[in-house]
């Protein structure tokens, strides 16, 4: 979306489901301690919706650079990370279905080992030195966005006796409106570990779950080999993808 | 950054590994595309804090506001092509390990103009921003308003009269600090945030 046009919208089409307890994710996690010392006591205050709220960052990328597509590896012709070669795919669109152009995505993941490059993961697993784990892509005038990586592993949580949190990697999302702000982690499916993930298995409604896990597309050997995944993100609305910070 | 500096459990390995890279330079909304944005520019600092007034370290907090004159960089506000060059009026920063954070920014200017887009939104507002926090613990991101002005008890604003308590209210809004306590070549103003417990900030469902 052009950012220095103005365009007016009809209030029917910001109208939208309200939010639904069991189709996002709990707010209180029984063995999540922080989320008992953090989540406000009070509830939350519903508000007008004025331009402030109805408006929000858009065109960030005169603002914040874009990756390259490729981020399996450092430069183009640098070598690739270690780990199963992904693609990964999918549209954002709002709650009607229609594409969310111009939209920019950031994204971030473990390597292949379940480790980030960030100073807080002490996970004793090395660090992948062609494997950064960072990308910012935008997405096309259909509202699609592309990647390619290499599988995040799993990594534990150092403070529980027994918590691994399966492959996942983390999605932020601009849409149009501050409104659309949107974070979450996108899950890998068929991994035992997504079983027992407290932070997952906090979306009650299955079918909801199932918005937080990739769909696989059909396997295709040629000259360059992935696997790839495919997700979509409704940002607003009834069958909105639940958000996971 | 040293590993030493880091306190231990429990604030360690639990996301969000939010990457460094995507915070550094965000903190400064003061320029863009080369120019110098218009208006007072200020220091807005503070410290997110949870139950117990315990500092929250490795927060991730978002800003969004409209230009000195109250414009924002948005199709919808009908003033957009007036929109200050030199602001783009989003900025991300992160919380230390005393829970601080800080953005240099404008003053917000008062939206005036009513917005054509629907009947919510007829009413002017006064100077304020928008503020998202992220961090462990938190399922999904809090939203709050930042208001500036002197004198709360006679700010009218149809997103802050929302907030029934008074008490609450006026923890909205930003303070200015005494320039001689503090060391900065701008204006400070400080807005605490209190996720959960005593004094707790106001949050909106969105």
């Amino acid at each position: 979306m052009d950012a220095t046009k103005p365009v007016t919208i009809e209030a029917s089409e910001l109208e939208y489901d309200p939010y639904h307890e069991k189709t996002q994710l709990a707010r209180y996690i029984k063995n999540y301690p922080r989320s008992f010392t953090r989540n406000p006591s009070q509830p939350l205050i519903e508000r007008p919706l004025t331009l402030s709220e109805l408006t929000g960052p858009l065109a960030l990328d005169q603002r914040l650079g874009i990756s390259a597509e490729d981020i399996a590896r450092l430069t183009p012709d640098g070598t690739r990370a270690i780990g199963q070669y992904i693609e990964v795919t999918g549209r954002v669109v709002d709650e009607d279905g229609a594409p969310l152009a111009g939209s920019m995505i950031e994204i971030w993941q473990a390597n292949s080992a379940g480790k980030y490059i960030h100073e807080m993961d002490r996970h004793e697993a090395p660090v992948d030195p062609n494997f950064a784990g960072v990308g910012r892509f935008v997405t096309d005038a259909e509202g699609r966005y592309k990647f390619r990586s290499i599988k995040p592993g799993a990594y534990p949580v150092t403070e529980s006796t027994w918590w691994w949190r399966p492959p996942h990697i983390h999605f932020s999302i601009f849409g149009p409106s501050w409104m659309n702000r949107f974070i979450t982690q996108i899950f890998f499916p068929g991994e035992p570990l997504n079983e027992v993930d407290l932070l997952l298995n906090a979306v009650q409604d299955p079918e909801a779950r199932d918005r937080l896990i990739f769909e696989t597309t059909p396997t295709v050997v040629g000259a360059v080999n992935f696997l790839t995944f495919r997700r979509d993100f409704v940002l607003r609305g009834k069958h909105r993808t639940p958000e996971l910070d | 950054m040293s590993r030493t500096s880091l306190p231990t459990a429990p604030y360690c390995t639990i996301g969000p590994f939010f990457p460094g890279e995507f915070v550094t330079g965000c903190e400064d909304l003061t320029s863009f595309q080369g120019k110098r944005a218009q208006g007072q520019h200020i220091l807005l600092t503070g410290r997110v804090v949870e139950e117990g007034n315990r500092p929250i370290l490795n927060a991730i907090i978002e800003i969004w506001q409209p230009d000195a004159n109250g414009v924002f960089r948005h199709p919808l506000d009908p003033r957009v092509q007036e929109a200050d060059p030199g602001f783009f009026g989003w900025g991300r920063a992160r919380t230390d390990v005393d829970g601080r954070y800080s953005f240099r920014t404008v003053m917000p200017g008062g939206t005036l103009v009513n917005s054509p887009v629907n009947s919510y939104s007829v009413e002017a507002r006064c100077p304020h921003l928008n503020l998202m926090i992220l961090a462990i613990g938190l399922t999904r991101r809090l939203v709050t308003t930042v208001f500036f002005g002197e004198t709360p008890d006679f700010v009218r604003d149809p997103v802050l009269e929302c907030v029934a308590d008074p008490a609450a209210r006026a923890r909205m809004f930003a303070r200015r600090e005494n320039d001689r306590n503090v060391a900065a070549d701008v204006p400070v103003y400080r807005y605490d945030i209190v996720t959960r417990g005593e004094s707790e900030t106001p949050f909106f469902l969105d």
